[in-house]
Protein backbone atom coordinates (compact mmCIF):
# COMPACT_ATOMS: atom_id res chain seq x y z
CA UNK A 1 0.00 0.00 0.00
CA UNK A 2 1.18 3.34 -0.63
CA UNK A 3 2.23 4.22 2.59
CA UNK A 4 1.08 7.49 4.71
CA UNK A 5 3.36 10.50 4.02
CA UNK A 6 5.52 11.10 6.49
CA UNK A 7 7.33 14.58 6.87
CA UNK A 8 11.39 15.07 6.34
CA UNK A 9 13.21 16.32 9.80
CA UNK A 10 15.89 19.17 9.11
CA UNK A 11 17.91 17.87 12.45
CA UNK A 12 17.19 14.77 10.65
CA UNK A 13 18.43 15.00 7.64
CA UNK A 14 21.36 17.59 8.92
CA UNK A 15 22.75 14.54 10.56
CA UNK A 16 21.90 12.23 8.05
CA UNK A 17 24.09 13.55 5.59
CA UNK A 18 27.05 14.43 8.29
CA UNK A 19 27.15 10.45 8.89
CA UNK A 20 27.28 9.62 5.05
CA UNK A 21 30.12 12.14 4.98
CA UNK A 22 32.21 10.72 7.73
CA UNK A 23 31.28 7.18 5.91
CA UNK A 24 32.64 8.15 2.75
CA UNK A 25 35.59 10.06 4.39
CA UNK A 26 36.43 6.71 6.50
CA UNK A 27 36.30 5.35 3.10
CA UNK A 28 38.90 7.37 1.78
CA UNK A 29 40.38 9.27 4.24
CA UNK A 30 43.58 10.45 2.92
CA UNK A 31 42.30 13.41 1.13
CA UNK A 32 42.72 15.32 4.65
CA UNK A 33 46.75 15.42 4.05
CA UNK A 34 46.92 17.95 1.15
CA UNK A 35 44.72 20.51 3.16
CA UNK A 36 46.90 20.95 5.37
CA UNK A 37 50.16 21.28 3.57
CA UNK A 38 49.83 25.01 2.77
CA UNK A 39 48.85 26.24 6.68
CA UNK A 40 51.67 24.80 7.63
CA UNK A 41 53.73 26.30 5.34
CA UNK A 42 52.53 29.63 5.31
CA UNK A 43 52.68 29.41 9.25
CA UNK A 44 56.67 28.15 9.36
CA UNK A 45 57.18 30.83 7.03
CA UNK A 46 55.42 33.83 8.60
CA UNK A 47 57.22 32.31 11.82
CA UNK A 48 60.40 32.94 10.10
CA UNK A 49 59.75 36.55 8.74
CA UNK A 50 58.39 37.37 12.16
CA UNK A 51 61.10 35.73 14.14
CA UNK A 52 61.88 38.96 16.43
CA UNK A 53 58.45 40.34 16.50
CA UNK A 54 57.57 39.25 19.96
CA UNK A 55 56.12 36.48 21.96
CA UNK A 56 52.54 36.71 20.93
CA UNK A 57 53.41 36.73 17.01
CA UNK A 58 53.72 33.07 17.68
CA UNK A 59 49.96 33.00 18.78
CA UNK A 60 49.56 35.00 16.15
CA UNK A 61 50.90 32.33 13.33
CA UNK A 62 49.15 30.01 15.25
CA UNK A 63 45.78 31.00 14.61
CA UNK A 64 46.29 32.18 11.63
CA UNK A 65 47.55 29.20 10.21
CA UNK A 66 45.30 27.40 11.83
CA UNK A 67 42.10 29.33 10.72
CA UNK A 68 43.44 29.25 7.23
CA UNK A 69 43.34 24.86 7.77
CA UNK A 70 39.78 24.89 8.81
CA UNK A 71 39.08 27.40 6.57
CA UNK A 72 40.38 25.56 3.22
CA UNK A 73 38.74 22.58 4.47
CA UNK A 74 35.63 23.70 5.50
CA UNK A 75 35.21 25.49 1.91
CA UNK A 76 37.14 23.19 -0.30
CA UNK A 77 35.29 20.02 1.34
CA UNK A 78 31.58 21.83 1.23
CA UNK A 79 32.02 22.79 -2.31
CA UNK A 80 33.97 19.58 -3.43
CA UNK A 81 31.53 17.35 -1.93
CA UNK A 82 28.55 19.24 -3.87
CA UNK A 83 30.85 18.99 -7.27
CA UNK A 84 30.95 15.11 -6.20
CA UNK A 85 27.35 14.71 -6.04
CA UNK A 86 27.17 15.94 -9.47
CA UNK A 87 29.60 13.90 -10.72
CA UNK A 88 28.34 10.76 -8.86
CA UNK A 89 24.66 11.65 -10.61
CA UNK A 90 23.62 11.68 -7.13
CA UNK A 91 22.10 15.49 -7.09
CA UNK A 92 19.23 14.34 -9.39
CA UNK A 93 17.78 12.04 -6.87
CA UNK A 94 18.74 14.30 -3.44
CA UNK A 95 17.64 17.08 -5.17
CA UNK A 96 14.27 14.84 -5.95
CA UNK A 97 13.53 14.07 -1.95
CA UNK A 98 11.97 15.98 0.07
CA UNK A 99 14.53 17.65 1.93
CA UNK A 100 15.57 20.62 0.95
CA UNK A 101 19.74 20.50 -0.50
CA UNK A 102 20.31 23.22 2.07
CA UNK A 103 20.14 20.73 4.92
CA UNK A 104 21.91 18.27 3.05
CA UNK A 105 24.91 21.08 2.67
CA UNK A 106 24.69 21.89 6.58
CA UNK A 107 25.41 18.76 7.61
CA UNK A 108 27.98 18.15 5.38
CA UNK A 109 30.20 21.58 6.19
CA UNK A 110 29.31 20.73 10.15
CA UNK A 111 31.69 17.56 9.57
CA UNK A 112 33.91 19.72 7.00
CA UNK A 113 34.25 22.61 9.96
CA UNK A 114 34.93 19.17 12.25
CA UNK A 115 36.89 17.72 10.09
CA UNK A 116 38.94 21.32 9.92
CA UNK A 117 39.49 21.23 13.11
CA UNK A 118 41.80 18.10 12.67
CA UNK A 119 43.34 20.27 10.48
CA UNK A 120 43.79 23.07 12.56
CA UNK A 121 45.35 21.19 15.41
CA UNK A 122 48.01 19.42 13.28
CA UNK A 123 49.38 22.58 12.51
CA UNK A 124 49.75 23.68 15.89
CA UNK A 125 51.31 20.59 16.72
CA UNK A 126 54.09 21.24 13.59
CA UNK A 127 54.58 24.75 14.99
CA UNK A 128 54.44 23.72 18.67
CA UNK A 129 57.39 21.28 17.51
CA UNK A 130 59.31 23.38 15.73
CA UNK A 131 58.84 26.84 17.68
CA UNK A 132 57.77 26.10 21.06
CA UNK A 133 54.66 26.20 23.10
CA UNK A 134 52.99 29.60 22.73
CA UNK A 135 52.08 31.92 25.42
CA UNK A 136 48.80 30.79 27.57
CA UNK A 137 45.55 32.16 26.44
CA UNK A 138 44.67 34.70 29.42
CA UNK A 139 40.63 33.36 29.10
CA UNK A 140 40.52 29.83 28.01
CA UNK A 141 36.90 29.46 28.65
CA UNK A 142 35.86 32.11 26.69
CA UNK A 143 38.25 31.28 23.90
CA UNK A 144 37.04 28.02 23.71
CA UNK A 145 33.31 29.37 23.24
CA UNK A 146 34.71 31.76 20.57
CA UNK A 147 36.21 29.12 18.77
CA UNK A 148 33.22 27.14 18.47
CA UNK A 149 31.53 29.90 17.56
CA UNK A 150 34.39 30.92 14.86
CA UNK A 151 33.82 27.09 13.35
CA UNK A 152 30.26 28.38 12.85
CA UNK A 153 30.69 31.26 10.95
CA UNK A 154 32.90 29.41 8.97
CA UNK A 155 30.36 27.07 8.49
CA UNK A 156 28.39 30.25 7.24
CA UNK A 157 30.59 30.89 4.43
CA UNK A 158 30.77 27.23 3.35
CA UNK A 159 26.81 27.01 2.90
CA UNK A 160 27.32 29.83 0.63
CA UNK A 161 29.93 28.79 -1.09
CA UNK A 162 28.71 25.52 -1.90
CA UNK A 163 25.57 26.86 -3.20
CA UNK A 164 27.68 27.68 -6.22
CA UNK A 165 28.43 24.23 -6.57
CA UNK A 166 24.73 23.39 -6.87
CA UNK A 167 24.10 26.41 -9.41
CA UNK A 168 27.61 25.78 -12.07
CA UNK A 169 29.83 23.12 -12.77
CA UNK A 170 32.50 25.54 -13.32
CA UNK A 171 32.11 26.04 -9.02
CA UNK A 172 35.72 24.92 -9.01
CA UNK A 173 37.24 27.34 -11.09
CA UNK A 174 35.66 30.53 -8.86
CA UNK A 175 36.20 29.15 -5.89
CA UNK A 176 39.99 28.61 -6.72
CA UNK A 177 40.10 31.96 -7.44
CA UNK A 178 37.61 32.95 -4.55
CA UNK A 179 39.58 30.74 -2.06
CA UNK A 180 42.81 32.82 -2.24
CA UNK A 181 41.45 35.99 -1.90
CA UNK A 182 39.79 35.09 1.14
CA UNK A 183 42.74 34.20 2.89
CA UNK A 184 44.00 37.26 2.43
CA UNK A 185 40.61 39.26 2.90
CA UNK A 186 40.11 38.23 6.16
CA UNK A 187 43.73 38.28 7.61
CA UNK A 188 44.47 35.21 8.16
CA UNK A 189 47.57 35.53 7.62
CA UNK A 190 47.98 39.00 7.50
CA UNK A 191 46.83 41.65 9.44
CA UNK A 192 44.08 43.39 7.45
CA UNK A 193 45.39 46.98 8.44
CA UNK A 194 48.31 46.16 6.56
CA UNK A 195 46.51 45.86 3.23
CA UNK A 196 45.18 48.27 0.53
CA UNK A 197 42.40 50.20 2.09
CA UNK A 198 39.64 48.96 0.01
CA UNK A 199 40.41 45.66 0.33
CA UNK A 200 39.55 46.15 3.93
CA UNK A 201 35.59 47.05 3.70
CA UNK A 202 35.74 43.67 1.60
CA UNK A 203 36.76 41.29 4.19
CA UNK A 204 33.80 42.83 6.35
CA UNK A 205 31.55 41.07 4.49
CA UNK A 206 32.83 37.81 5.90
CA UNK A 207 32.03 36.93 9.08
CA UNK A 208 35.09 34.87 9.55
CA UNK A 209 37.27 38.21 10.10
CA UNK A 210 35.69 39.26 12.48
CA UNK A 211 35.67 36.57 14.23
CA UNK A 212 38.93 35.61 13.96
CA UNK A 213 39.78 39.58 15.20
CA UNK A 214 37.71 38.74 18.15
CA UNK A 215 39.63 35.64 18.63
CA UNK A 216 42.95 37.57 18.60
CA UNK A 217 41.86 40.06 21.39
CA UNK A 218 40.84 37.10 23.32
CA UNK A 219 44.51 35.10 23.02
CA UNK A 220 47.23 38.00 22.54
CA UNK A 221 47.05 41.27 25.44
CA UNK A 222 47.36 44.40 24.48
CA UNK A 223 46.16 43.15 20.52
CA UNK A 224 44.93 46.32 18.34
CA UNK A 225 42.98 44.86 15.69
CA UNK A 226 39.92 46.76 14.20
CA UNK A 227 39.28 50.11 15.98
CA UNK A 228 35.59 48.97 17.43
CA UNK A 229 37.34 46.13 19.36
CA UNK A 230 36.29 42.35 21.46
CA UNK A 231 33.26 43.21 21.38
CA UNK A 232 32.70 45.12 18.29
CA UNK A 233 34.54 42.22 16.43
CA UNK A 234 31.70 39.39 18.58
CA UNK A 235 28.98 41.80 17.25
CA UNK A 236 29.91 41.89 13.64
CA UNK A 237 30.58 37.75 13.35
CA UNK A 238 26.98 37.42 14.92
CA UNK A 239 25.23 39.90 12.38
CA UNK A 240 27.45 38.39 9.25
CA UNK A 241 27.14 34.97 10.24
CA UNK A 242 22.95 35.38 10.75
CA UNK A 243 22.92 37.14 7.68
CA UNK A 244 25.06 35.09 5.80
CA UNK A 245 22.99 31.79 7.00
CA UNK A 246 19.50 33.72 6.64
CA UNK A 247 19.92 34.53 3.15
CA UNK A 248 21.18 30.72 2.74
CA UNK A 249 17.52 29.44 2.37
CA UNK A 250 16.53 31.59 0.11
CA UNK A 251 19.59 31.70 -1.97
CA UNK A 252 19.46 27.77 -2.19
CA UNK A 253 15.91 28.24 -3.54
CA UNK A 254 16.47 30.28 -6.37
CA UNK A 255 19.25 28.00 -7.03
CA UNK A 256 17.44 25.15 -7.38
CA UNK A 257 15.23 27.37 -9.66
CA UNK A 258 17.81 28.02 -11.67
CA UNK A 259 19.19 24.42 -12.45
CA UNK A 260 15.52 22.84 -13.06
CA UNK A 261 15.19 25.59 -15.56
CA UNK A 262 18.60 24.56 -17.35
CA UNK A 263 17.99 21.38 -16.72
CA UNK A 264 21.80 21.13 -15.80
CA UNK A 265 21.53 19.31 -12.19
CA UNK A 266 22.86 16.19 -14.50
CA UNK A 267 25.73 18.03 -15.75
CA UNK A 268 29.17 17.02 -14.52
CA UNK B 1 -14.35 12.87 -14.57
CA UNK B 2 -12.95 15.15 -12.42
CA UNK B 3 -9.34 16.39 -12.55
CA UNK B 4 -7.99 15.14 -9.57
CA UNK B 5 -9.05 11.34 -10.78
CA UNK B 6 -6.23 11.85 -12.76
CA UNK B 7 -2.64 10.61 -11.55
CA UNK B 8 -1.19 12.40 -14.89
CA UNK B 9 -2.40 15.03 -16.50
CA UNK B 10 -0.39 17.83 -19.21
CA UNK B 11 -1.33 20.49 -21.31
CA UNK B 12 0.87 21.24 -24.17
CA UNK B 13 4.21 20.66 -22.60
CA UNK B 14 6.85 22.08 -24.05
CA UNK B 15 10.91 21.59 -23.26
CA UNK B 16 13.35 23.33 -25.26
CA UNK B 17 17.20 23.02 -24.04
CA UNK B 18 19.58 25.81 -25.21
CA UNK B 19 23.19 24.50 -25.13
CA UNK B 20 26.31 26.78 -26.12
CA UNK B 21 29.44 25.10 -27.72
CA UNK B 22 33.15 26.95 -28.54
CA UNK B 23 35.05 29.29 -26.20
CA UNK B 24 35.19 32.59 -27.83
CA UNK B 25 32.74 32.32 -30.51
CA UNK B 26 30.26 30.20 -28.60
CA UNK B 27 27.47 28.71 -30.74
CA UNK B 28 24.17 28.35 -29.32
CA UNK B 29 21.71 25.34 -30.35
CA UNK B 30 18.50 24.43 -29.72
CA UNK B 31 16.72 21.28 -28.76
CA UNK B 32 13.20 21.35 -28.99
CA UNK B 33 12.84 17.63 -26.63
CA UNK B 34 9.40 18.21 -26.05
CA UNK B 35 6.74 19.82 -28.64
CA UNK B 36 3.19 20.28 -26.65
CA UNK B 37 2.47 16.75 -24.60
CA UNK B 38 -1.33 16.39 -24.02
CA UNK B 39 -1.48 13.66 -21.72
CA UNK B 40 -3.90 11.72 -19.10
CA UNK B 41 -3.30 8.88 -16.76
CA UNK B 42 -5.35 7.45 -14.40
CA UNK B 43 -4.76 6.72 -10.62
CA UNK B 44 -3.88 3.22 -9.92
CA UNK B 45 -2.50 2.39 -13.84
CA UNK B 46 0.19 1.66 -15.34
CA UNK B 47 1.01 3.11 -18.66
CA UNK B 48 4.38 2.84 -20.68
CA UNK B 49 5.78 5.24 -22.86
CA UNK B 50 7.74 4.35 -26.21
CA UNK B 51 10.10 5.87 -28.34
CA UNK B 52 13.50 6.25 -30.07
CA UNK B 53 16.79 7.73 -28.67
CA UNK B 54 16.29 11.16 -27.93
CA UNK B 55 12.54 11.19 -28.67
CA UNK B 56 11.86 12.74 -25.13
CA UNK B 57 11.19 10.08 -22.71
CA UNK B 58 13.67 10.77 -19.90
CA UNK B 59 12.41 14.79 -20.26
CA UNK B 60 9.06 14.16 -20.15
CA UNK B 61 10.16 11.65 -16.95
CA UNK B 62 12.10 14.50 -15.08
CA UNK B 63 9.09 17.08 -15.94
CA UNK B 64 6.29 14.69 -14.40
CA UNK B 65 8.96 14.11 -10.73
CA UNK B 66 10.04 17.62 -10.53
CA UNK B 67 13.75 17.53 -11.72
CA UNK B 68 13.10 19.56 -14.50
CA UNK B 69 10.81 22.15 -15.43
CA UNK B 70 9.02 22.54 -18.98
CA UNK B 71 9.54 25.88 -21.32
CA UNK B 72 5.70 25.65 -21.61
CA UNK B 73 2.02 23.92 -20.61
CA UNK B 74 1.54 22.42 -17.55
CA UNK B 75 1.71 19.84 -15.69
CA UNK B 76 -0.50 18.12 -12.54
CA UNK B 77 0.54 14.79 -10.84
CA UNK B 78 -2.14 13.48 -8.33
CA UNK B 79 -3.69 16.73 -8.70
CA UNK B 80 -1.09 19.13 -8.06
CA UNK B 81 0.96 20.89 -10.12
CA UNK B 82 4.93 20.48 -10.56
CA UNK B 83 6.33 23.31 -10.73
CA UNK B 84 4.54 25.20 -8.40
CA UNK B 85 3.70 22.34 -5.64
CA UNK B 86 7.00 20.32 -6.25
CA UNK B 87 7.02 20.44 -2.13
CA UNK B 88 3.93 18.51 -1.65
CA UNK B 89 4.70 15.96 -4.69
CA UNK B 90 8.35 14.89 -3.67
CA UNK B 91 7.44 12.50 -1.00
CA UNK B 92 4.61 11.22 -2.56
CA UNK B 93 6.45 10.20 -5.65
CA UNK B 94 8.92 7.73 -6.72
CA UNK B 95 11.95 8.10 -9.28
CA UNK B 96 14.10 4.93 -11.14
CA UNK B 97 16.29 7.20 -13.59
CA UNK B 98 19.00 4.06 -13.24
CA UNK B 99 22.06 3.55 -14.57
CA UNK B 100 25.72 3.21 -13.57
CA UNK B 101 25.47 6.62 -11.77
CA UNK B 102 23.27 8.34 -9.20
CA UNK B 103 24.94 6.26 -6.48
CA UNK B 104 27.22 6.87 -3.47
CA UNK B 105 29.96 3.96 -4.34
CA UNK B 106 32.20 4.65 -1.79
CA UNK B 107 29.61 3.25 1.10
CA UNK B 108 27.59 0.03 1.07
CA UNK B 109 23.93 -0.40 -0.60
CA UNK B 110 22.32 -0.44 2.56
CA UNK B 111 24.20 2.99 3.66
CA UNK B 112 22.93 4.50 0.71
CA UNK B 113 18.92 3.50 1.70
CA UNK B 114 19.70 4.18 5.10
CA UNK B 115 20.76 8.10 3.57
CA UNK B 116 17.78 8.55 1.71
CA UNK B 117 15.70 7.04 4.27
CA UNK B 118 16.14 9.90 6.36
CA UNK B 119 16.17 12.26 3.87
CA UNK B 120 12.72 10.94 2.95
CA UNK B 121 11.39 10.85 6.87
CA UNK B 122 10.86 7.39 7.45
CA UNK B 123 10.03 6.40 10.49
CA UNK B 124 13.32 5.48 12.63
CA UNK B 125 11.36 2.52 14.16
CA UNK B 126 10.54 1.04 10.70
CA UNK B 127 13.36 2.44 8.90
CA UNK B 128 15.98 -0.52 8.95
CA UNK B 129 12.81 -3.23 8.52
CA UNK B 130 11.76 -1.41 5.31
CA UNK B 131 15.43 -1.32 4.24
CA UNK B 132 15.58 -5.08 4.29
CA UNK B 133 12.64 -5.06 2.77
CA UNK B 134 12.78 -3.54 -0.58
CA UNK B 135 16.25 -5.08 -0.39
CA UNK B 136 14.84 -8.44 -0.19
CA UNK B 137 12.37 -7.25 -2.94
CA UNK B 138 15.28 -6.60 -5.40
CA UNK B 139 16.98 -9.49 -4.43
CA UNK B 140 19.88 -8.08 -3.19
CA UNK B 141 20.22 -8.66 0.19
CA UNK B 142 23.38 -10.68 0.19
CA UNK B 143 25.32 -7.59 -1.56
CA UNK B 144 23.91 -4.89 0.58
CA UNK B 145 26.68 -4.22 2.70
CA UNK B 146 29.16 -4.28 0.26
CA UNK B 147 30.35 -0.63 -1.26
CA UNK B 148 28.23 -0.09 -3.89
CA UNK B 149 31.95 0.55 -6.60
CA UNK B 150 31.87 -3.66 -6.46
CA UNK B 151 28.64 -3.73 -7.74
CA UNK B 152 27.78 -5.04 -11.16
CA UNK B 153 25.56 -3.14 -13.51
CA UNK B 154 22.55 -5.07 -12.60
CA UNK B 155 23.07 -4.63 -9.21
CA UNK B 156 23.03 -1.13 -9.31
CA UNK B 157 20.08 -0.83 -11.20
CA UNK B 158 18.24 -2.74 -8.65
CA UNK B 159 19.93 -0.76 -6.16
CA UNK B 160 17.93 2.69 -7.73
CA UNK B 161 14.64 0.37 -7.96
CA UNK B 162 15.03 -0.53 -4.41
CA UNK B 163 15.59 3.48 -3.50
CA UNK B 164 12.92 4.27 -6.32
CA UNK B 165 10.48 2.06 -3.73
CA UNK B 166 11.50 2.73 -0.42
CA UNK B 167 9.18 5.44 0.44
CA UNK B 168 6.62 3.83 -0.72
CA UNK B 169 5.26 6.28 -3.29
CA UNK B 170 2.04 7.01 -4.93
CA UNK B 171 3.34 7.14 -7.83
CA UNK B 172 5.88 5.49 -9.31
CA UNK B 173 8.16 6.90 -12.33
CA UNK B 174 10.51 4.29 -14.30
CA UNK B 175 13.41 5.09 -16.80
CA UNK B 176 14.08 2.09 -18.42
CA UNK B 177 13.94 -0.14 -14.98
CA UNK B 178 15.40 -3.33 -16.41
CA UNK B 179 17.91 -1.94 -18.75
CA UNK B 180 21.15 -4.19 -17.87
CA UNK B 181 19.38 -6.82 -15.82
CA UNK B 182 19.59 -10.54 -16.55
CA UNK B 183 16.53 -12.42 -17.98
CA UNK B 184 15.69 -13.52 -14.76
CA UNK B 185 16.38 -10.36 -12.94
CA UNK B 186 14.41 -8.40 -15.50
CA UNK B 187 11.45 -10.78 -15.55
CA UNK B 188 11.22 -10.36 -11.43
CA UNK B 189 11.77 -6.76 -11.66
CA UNK B 190 8.29 -7.00 -13.78
CA UNK B 191 6.68 -8.78 -11.33
CA UNK B 192 7.49 -6.76 -8.72
CA UNK B 193 5.99 -3.50 -10.97
CA UNK B 194 2.75 -5.56 -10.98
CA UNK B 195 2.28 -6.41 -7.12
CA UNK B 196 3.02 -2.58 -6.80
CA UNK B 197 0.17 -1.92 -9.29
CA UNK B 198 -1.97 -4.39 -6.88
CA UNK B 199 -0.96 -2.01 -3.93
CA UNK B 200 -2.23 0.62 -5.95
CA UNK B 201 0.97 2.46 -7.03
CA UNK B 202 0.38 4.71 -10.44
CA UNK B 203 3.25 3.52 -12.69
CA UNK B 204 4.90 5.41 -15.78
CA UNK B 205 7.45 3.67 -17.38
CA UNK B 206 9.41 4.17 -20.33
CA UNK B 207 11.01 1.02 -22.28
CA UNK B 208 12.60 0.38 -25.27
CA UNK B 209 11.85 -3.37 -24.97
CA UNK B 210 8.36 -3.96 -26.43
CA UNK B 211 7.37 -7.62 -24.79
CA UNK B 212 8.01 -5.39 -21.47
CA UNK B 213 5.60 -3.01 -22.87
CA UNK B 214 3.32 -5.57 -24.35
CA UNK B 215 3.32 -7.02 -20.75
CA UNK B 216 3.14 -4.93 -18.41
CA UNK B 217 1.21 -1.80 -20.12
CA UNK B 218 -2.93 -2.08 -21.03
CA UNK B 219 -2.07 1.07 -22.44
CA UNK B 220 0.73 3.03 -23.90
CA UNK B 221 1.85 5.65 -25.89
CA UNK B 222 4.43 6.35 -28.55
CA UNK B 223 6.42 9.14 -28.23
CA UNK B 224 8.87 10.48 -31.14
CA UNK B 225 10.71 13.32 -32.00
CA UNK B 226 8.87 15.50 -28.73
CA UNK B 227 5.20 14.70 -29.77
CA UNK B 228 3.12 11.76 -28.93
CA UNK B 229 2.55 10.05 -32.40
CA UNK B 230 -0.36 7.01 -31.18
CA UNK B 231 -1.60 6.34 -27.62
CA UNK B 232 -3.95 3.37 -27.01
CA UNK B 233 -4.34 -0.25 -25.85
CA UNK B 234 -2.12 -2.40 -28.05
CA UNK B 235 -4.94 -4.05 -29.59
CA UNK B 236 -6.28 -0.50 -31.29
CA UNK B 237 -2.46 0.13 -31.79
CA UNK B 238 -2.05 -2.80 -34.46
CA UNK B 239 -5.17 -2.13 -36.09
CA UNK B 240 -4.00 1.76 -36.67
CA UNK B 241 -1.01 0.43 -38.38
CA UNK B 242 -3.71 -1.32 -40.67
CA UNK B 243 -4.60 -5.12 -38.70
CA UNK B 244 -3.08 -6.88 -36.44
CA UNK B 245 -2.28 -10.04 -39.01
CA UNK B 246 0.78 -9.61 -40.87
CA UNK B 247 2.17 -12.55 -43.23
CA UNK B 248 6.18 -12.47 -44.06
CA UNK B 249 7.95 -13.76 -47.11
CA UNK B 250 11.21 -14.34 -47.70
CA UNK B 251 13.29 -15.31 -51.30
CA UNK B 252 15.75 -13.82 -53.49
CA UNK B 253 14.66 -10.53 -54.58
CA UNK B 254 10.96 -9.67 -55.54
CA UNK B 255 9.97 -8.07 -58.27
CA UNK B 256 7.75 -4.79 -58.23
CA UNK B 257 5.19 -5.93 -60.24
CA UNK B 258 4.99 -8.95 -57.84
CA UNK B 259 4.28 -6.31 -54.88
CA UNK B 260 2.02 -4.59 -56.19
CA UNK B 261 -0.19 -7.59 -56.86
CA UNK B 262 0.35 -8.14 -53.41
CA UNK B 263 -0.82 -4.74 -52.57
CA UNK B 264 -4.12 -5.08 -54.04
CA UNK B 265 -5.11 -8.20 -52.45
CA UNK B 266 -8.04 -7.50 -50.39
CA UNK B 267 -7.51 -6.41 -47.00
CA UNK B 268 -3.80 -5.52 -47.06
CA UNK B 269 -2.90 -2.49 -45.88
CA UNK B 270 0.71 -2.29 -46.17
CA UNK B 271 3.69 -3.76 -47.72
CA UNK B 272 7.06 -3.45 -46.64
CA UNK B 273 10.23 -4.90 -48.84
CA UNK B 274 13.36 -5.05 -47.00
CA UNK B 275 16.79 -6.62 -48.15
CA UNK B 276 18.98 -8.62 -45.49
CA UNK B 277 21.94 -9.49 -48.17
CA UNK B 278 20.67 -11.81 -50.97
CA UNK B 279 17.42 -12.37 -49.07
CA UNK B 280 14.49 -10.12 -49.71
CA UNK B 281 11.27 -10.23 -47.20
CA UNK B 282 8.48 -8.88 -47.53
CA UNK B 283 5.95 -7.65 -44.43
CA UNK B 284 2.69 -7.82 -45.22
CA UNK B 285 0.01 -6.02 -42.63
CA UNK B 286 -3.59 -7.66 -43.35
CA UNK B 287 -6.45 -6.50 -41.56
CA UNK B 288 -9.06 -9.14 -42.74
CA UNK B 289 -8.91 -13.14 -42.50
CA UNK B 290 -9.37 -12.91 -46.10
CA UNK B 291 -5.89 -13.16 -47.39
CA UNK B 292 -4.24 -16.17 -46.11
CA UNK B 293 -0.55 -17.75 -46.60
CA UNK B 294 -1.71 -19.63 -49.48
CA UNK B 295 -2.90 -16.88 -51.40
CA UNK B 296 0.75 -15.36 -51.20
CA UNK B 297 2.40 -18.94 -52.37
CA UNK B 298 -0.29 -19.19 -55.36
CA UNK B 299 1.49 -15.30 -56.48
CA UNK B 300 4.55 -15.66 -55.68
CA UNK B 301 5.65 -19.32 -56.18
CA UNK B 302 5.80 -18.92 -59.93
CA UNK B 303 8.68 -16.58 -59.99
CA UNK B 304 10.21 -17.96 -56.63
CA UNK B 305 10.60 -21.85 -55.98
CA UNK B 306 12.40 -21.05 -52.73
CA UNK B 307 9.85 -18.42 -51.24
CA UNK B 308 8.67 -19.01 -47.70
CA UNK B 309 5.97 -18.09 -46.07
CA UNK B 310 4.52 -17.53 -42.94
CA UNK B 311 2.17 -15.64 -40.32
CA UNK B 312 2.12 -14.26 -37.50
CA UNK B 313 0.18 -11.52 -35.02
CA UNK B 314 1.59 -8.31 -35.45
CA UNK B 315 3.85 -7.40 -32.81
CA UNK B 316 4.11 -4.43 -30.55
CA UNK B 317 7.05 -4.00 -32.35
CA UNK B 318 5.68 -3.63 -36.15
CA UNK B 319 3.46 -1.45 -34.40
CA UNK B 320 6.14 0.97 -32.92
CA UNK B 321 8.67 0.50 -36.31
CA UNK B 322 5.37 1.70 -38.24
CA UNK B 323 4.40 4.25 -36.50
CA UNK B 324 8.20 5.84 -35.61
CA UNK B 325 8.89 5.54 -39.66
CA UNK B 326 5.75 7.12 -40.34
CA UNK B 327 6.92 10.38 -38.29
CA UNK B 328 10.08 10.42 -39.76
CA UNK B 329 8.41 10.38 -43.13
N1 LIG C 1 20.27 18.59 -20.31
C1 LIG C 1 20.12 18.64 -21.63
N2 LIG C 1 20.70 19.64 -22.34
C2 LIG C 1 20.54 19.70 -23.68
N3 LIG C 1 19.84 18.84 -24.41
C3 LIG C 1 19.24 17.82 -23.77
C4 LIG C 1 19.36 17.66 -22.35
N4 LIG C 1 18.66 16.56 -21.99
C5 LIG C 1 18.14 16.06 -23.13
N5 LIG C 1 18.47 16.80 -24.20
C6 LIG C 1 18.03 16.59 -25.59
O1 LIG C 1 16.64 16.40 -25.57
C7 LIG C 1 16.25 15.37 -26.47
C8 LIG C 1 15.47 14.31 -25.73
O2 LIG C 1 16.33 13.62 -24.84
P1 LIG C 1 15.81 12.49 -23.85
O3 LIG C 1 16.93 12.14 -22.96
O4 LIG C 1 14.56 12.93 -23.22
O5 LIG C 1 15.51 11.27 -24.84
P2 LIG C 1 15.03 9.79 -24.52
O6 LIG C 1 13.75 9.58 -25.23
O7 LIG C 1 15.03 9.55 -23.06
O8 LIG C 1 16.16 8.92 -25.23
P3 LIG C 1 16.81 7.51 -24.82
O9 LIG C 1 15.91 6.45 -25.35
O10 LIG C 1 18.11 7.51 -25.54
O11 LIG C 1 16.97 7.48 -23.35
C9 LIG C 1 17.53 14.87 -27.11
O12 LIG C 1 17.66 15.52 -28.35
C10 LIG C 1 18.62 15.32 -26.16
O13 LIG C 1 19.79 15.59 -26.87
MG1 LIG D 1 16.12 8.28 -21.82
Amino acid sequence: MAGAVVEYSRGRSTYASLRLSVLQFLADPQWLVPSMIAPVIFALVSFELFRGAGAYFLTYAILGAGMMSMWGQTLYGSGWATGQDREFGTLEPTVQSPTPYLYVILGRVLWNVVSGLFGGLIVYLVILGVAGGPPAVPDPLGFALLFVFVMVTLAAVGVIFAAFYVYTRYAGFIQNIGEFAFYIGTGCMFPVVLLPFYTNPISLFFPPTWGLDALRYLAIPGYQGFSWGFWGDLAGAIVTTAAYLGAAAALFRRVERHVLEEGSLAWY
Amino acid sequence: MSSSTWAIETRGITRVFESRKGFLFREATRTEALRGIDLTVERGAIFGLLGPNGAGKTTLTKILSTLLLPTGGTARVLGHDVVREAGYLRPRMGLVLGGERGLYNRVSGRENLRYFADLYGIPLAERDRRISEVLARVDLEGAADRRVEEYSRGMKQKLHIARGILHRPEILFLDEPTIGLDPKSARETRKLVRSLLADGVTIFLTTHYMFEAEELCPELAILSKGRIVARDTVARLRQLVGGDRTLEAEAYGFEDREIDVLRHLPGVSKVLNEEFGPVSRLTIRVRTEETRPDALREILLPGHPEVAVRERRTSLEDVYLDLVEEEAR
